[in-house]
């Protein structure tokens, strides 16, 4: 009996030997690590059996480790990733084109061979993002593929309802008008202000108001060549001035400074004040926010980009350069492997792969309405009863837990194809957003030295730069006043500025020389 | 120890080592209990001293300590060629000076008061509160602070009903230290009084007995006897603390700092983390840490010195 029993247990023993050793045989998936922001930190984010990433196995092979960092603080843990080069993500994606991308390049792959090669990677190198690739690039090489980002995307966005209230119907298409709009809604009431402002993000507001009245954006070019910064430009201090009489007459909480950008959309929402200069897709966010949580049905928010000046010009602020931010492929994908890393990425840019990362899967993540528009939820939960709302927040709840921050991953070289086959549905003001971008786009003013090196701006740059803006808010809220506001700059100039302009205007000359 | 001394009280050449082996194999258990500690400084504090070498080159971290280049003072002239590192130097030595002055004395203080309490249920339900602050992390403190000072924050109301002006305590650069060194104190001197408590317990009851039967007061026996008996405790705390004294923390300031107040944030600390973590710039923030460390140093030695002088054991 106990010799049958050891036959049996041998037995049971060699096939689990027997099986283990068959699921090794099979083809091993294709790891890649990727390293992306999370703004869904409050949320799980489903790894194992998430049809999304099956899905993503199945298309391409490759078996995706995602690796989630909080938004907020994703800058520093960026810097300490790259201090252990050998434990990097193969794939990161980096936030902007900024010291910390130029400082490491080294670790990076060179994708230049890559992204310009329209034959084997059609979506990688479509014609779409040439000139964008170009511009990503350090000494002359593309070391990752730009996120592409609406265009010129910033303006001013406000609530028309109260400017109706306080007789302005009518959407300011010159300075002065918007100065008219802007003391009219100060003085709405007492507890209430025109311009939302918070103070640790000013660099927006201030950025929109000076290159609207023909300040450069950030860096300027004379007529000589020469580089100079846009507070030596007189619009500047215009700009600054206009926020500054707003500031005097009540059109700015005078405690600005204490509130933080978390807090920035609440204040609209609760009415403390009307009026944003910011990324515009704003307006439609807030349109929607106050059509679901207060029982909103008309329009209640305007938004526009271009503003002309006295002599009829206009030019604008755009948030970005086509593009924020890049994908980067780091060293510690084998040279080998390099081409089935492109091909990846080569995916995530085609219909089917920016769909997956921004939408999902159909009747999984989004749902095809009778109608032909794409929704987060099925169309037998529509409806604006409670129940119906209830259902519908069930499954936007589930989505996140599948999607969690993977359209992070989204690069969208050849422009954002999610809309083409099943458009979501739209909005008026949706409408507007997209157009006003195609419209002003032409005005949007470049920073010309966004892709030029100064071996001073990269190691004093940061603390300039807040000397810089810390000026402009205390001058803004009348903590000083012009003399003063020169003064700093003046203090700039000595602290490292000057350079910063020599090195910039050889650069630049160099860079037009060629 | 001379030389001569030495051979005769441990021998020499063979008999020394042989001598010295058996010491160890007859203390194996002391040299044992020795070796963890032994180990975690070597490896944890020596052993990564060794970076600072990056101080020296324009560290690329994928290129490695030894395949970066070397720029030798590079770093250190950039610098000290800005005029902005005077603002640094000077916001850190102030901040540092406040805290001395104000905070180092308080849990001596406190714990003196505490000393004086006579029911001991009483005392202890007092330490155990005054404890809680220093589990409470910064966060917390400065959002705390942020609700109640800023404009229409209670302190901020009830100074500008009894002012007739408010005062602004979260923007004017000028309350900004006053602002950290009143937090730190809020928050770490109840912690602070534990070492001291416990350098009290060791004062000699008699002493007292013996000087109240002179008929010493309160106020004399504190200062005649209590102060006395702590004092080497104090002095050590204090040389202690001057080792780090330039360590004004970064998350406490950029937490409190805004446009407005800025300029008085910014210490040597604050310019580290803006430079070697939002900036990437590893090499530059660690040649200006190794300077900060090096004047940490001299500090040290110098207050040793100077406690040696005063007729006090000091930390060596």
């Amino acid at each position: 009996m106990k010799k049958l029993l050891a036959l049996v247990l041998a037995a049971i023993m060699a096939l689990s030997v027997m099986s283990f050793a068959g699921a090794e045989a099979a083809e091993e998936p294709f790891v890649l690590s990727v390293m992306l922001p999370d703004f869904y930190t409050d949320v799980e984010f489903v790894r194992e059996g998430n049809p999304l990433l099956d899905y993503i196995q199945e298309q391409t092979g490759v078996k995706l480790d995602i690796q989630l960092q909080a938004n907020s603080s994703y800058g520093d843990i960026l810097a300490t990733t790259l201090a252990t080069p050998e434990s990097m993500p193969n794939l990161i994606s980096f936030p902007g084109r900024d010291n910390t991308f130029v400082q490491n390049v080294n670790a990076f792959w060179d994708l230049t061979p890559y992204v310009f090669d329209t034959a084997t990677y059609p979506w990688l190198a479509n014609e779409a993002g040439l000139n964008i690739h170009k511009a990503t690039a350090v000494n002359g090489k593309v070391y990752g593929v730009f996120r592409s980002r609406a265009f010129p995307r910033a303006g001013i966005y406000y609530r028309s309802d109260i400017a109706a209230k306080v007789g302005i119907t009518k959407e300011p298409e010159t300075i002065e008008e918007l100065t008219a709009l802007a003391e009219a809604l100060a003085g709405y009431s007492e507890d209430t202000y025109a311009l939302n402002m918070v103070g640790n993000y000013t660099a927006g507001t201030i950025n929109v108001i000076t290159v609207a009245m023909g300040a450069p954006n950030t860096w300027g070019v004379d007529e000589n060549g020469n580089v100079y910064p846009a507070h030596e430009s007189p619009a500047y201090l215009e700009g600054l001035k206009w926020l500054r009489h707003l500031y005097e007459i009540g059109g700015i909480d005078p405690n600005f400074v204490t509130v933080t950008s978390s807090d920035w959309d609440n204040i609209e929402r609760t009415g403390k004040a009307f009026m944003r200069f910011d990324c515009n897709d704003n307006a439609h966010r807030q349109q929607e926010w106050f059509e679901k949580n207060e029982g909103v049905t008309e329009q209640i928010f305007e938004e526009l980009i271009g503003l002309k000046k006295a002599d009829g010009s206009i030019t604008c602020w755009p948030q970005n350069a086509g593009y924020a931010g890049l994908v980067v492929v780091t060293k510690t994908v084998k040279e080998e492997d390099l081409p089935k890393v492109m091909k990846f990425l080569d995916w995530c840019n085609s219909y089917d792969g920016q769909m997956l990362l921004n939408a999902g899967l159909e009747n999984v993540t989004y749902w095809i309405w009778a109608d032909g528009t794409r929704h987060v939820y099925p169309e037998d939960v529509a409806g604006d009863s409670e129940e119906m709302v209830a259902k519908q927040k069930e499954y936007t709840d589930r989505n996140v837990t599948l999607q969690g921050s993977i359209n992070q991953l989204t690069m969208g070289v050849p422009g954002d194809l999610t809309s083409s086959k099943y458009p979501t549905a739209s909005s008026p003001l949706r409408d507007e957003y997209a157009a006003n971008n195609i419209e002003f786009a032409k005005y949007a003013v470049l920073n010309p030295c966004a892709t030029l090196t100064s071996e001073t701006y990269t190691a004093f740059g940061s603390t300039l730069d807040t000397l810089l803006s810390d000026a402009a808010v205390q001058f803004i809220s009348c903590v000083i006043d012009e003399d003063e506001l020169k003064s700093v700059w003046e203090q700039w100039s000595e602290e490292g500025g000057e350079q910063i302009k020599a090195e910039y205007t050889a650069a630049y000359q160099a860079a037009n020389a060629q | 120890m001379k030389r001569a001394e030495r051979i005769a009280l441990y021998g020499q050449g063979k008999e020394y080592r042989r001598r010295l082996l058996a010491d160890v194999v007859r203390d194996r258990w002391l040299f044992l209990l020795l070796l963890p500690g032994f180990v975690y400084f070597i490896l944890f504090k020596y052993v990564p001293m060794w970076g600072v070498v990056i101080s020296f080159e324009n560290y690329v971290p994928y290129d490695g300590v030894f395949g970066s280049q070397w720029v030798g003072l590079k770093w250190f002239r950039y610098f000290f060629s800005n005029k902005a590192w005077t603002r640094y130097l000077s916001n850190t030595l102030i901040l540092s000076l406040l805290n001395i002055v104000f905070y180092f004395p308080a849990p001596i203080i406190l714990a003196l008061l505490l000393n004086e309490v006579r029911s001991v249920k009483y005392k202890k339900l007092v330490q155990t509160f005054l404890y809680v602050p220093h589990f409470i992390s910064i966060v917390i403190v400065v959002s705390i602070t942020l609700v109640m000072f800023s404009s229409g924050g209670i302190v901020y109301r009830l100074t500008e009903q009894l002012l007739g002006h408010p005062i602004k305590y979260m923007t004017d650069p000028n309350l900004f230290r006053g602002m950290i060194i009143g937090q730190t104190i809020w928050k770490e001197t109840g912690w602070g009084t534990i070492i001291f408590l416990a350098a009290l317990t060791n004062v000699d009851t008699q002493l007292y007995e013996a000087a109240m039967v002179d008929g010493a007061g309160r106020l004399r026996r504190l200062w005649h006897i209590t102060l006395p008996a702590i004092r080497s405790t104090i002095v050590l705390m204090l040389i202690l603390r001057m080792g780090s004294v330039l360590d004004t923390g970064y998350d406490h300031l950029i937490l409190m700092a805004n446009s407005l107040n800025r300029k008085a944030s910014q210490t040597l600390d604050v310019f580290v983390y803006q430079q070697g973590l939002q900036q990437a710039q590893y090499s530059y923030a660690s040649a200006v840490g190794l300077m900060k460390s090096v004047v940490s140093i001299i500090l040290v030695v110098s207050s040793n010195k100077i406690a040696h002088l005063m007729g006090e054991e000091g930390l060596y």
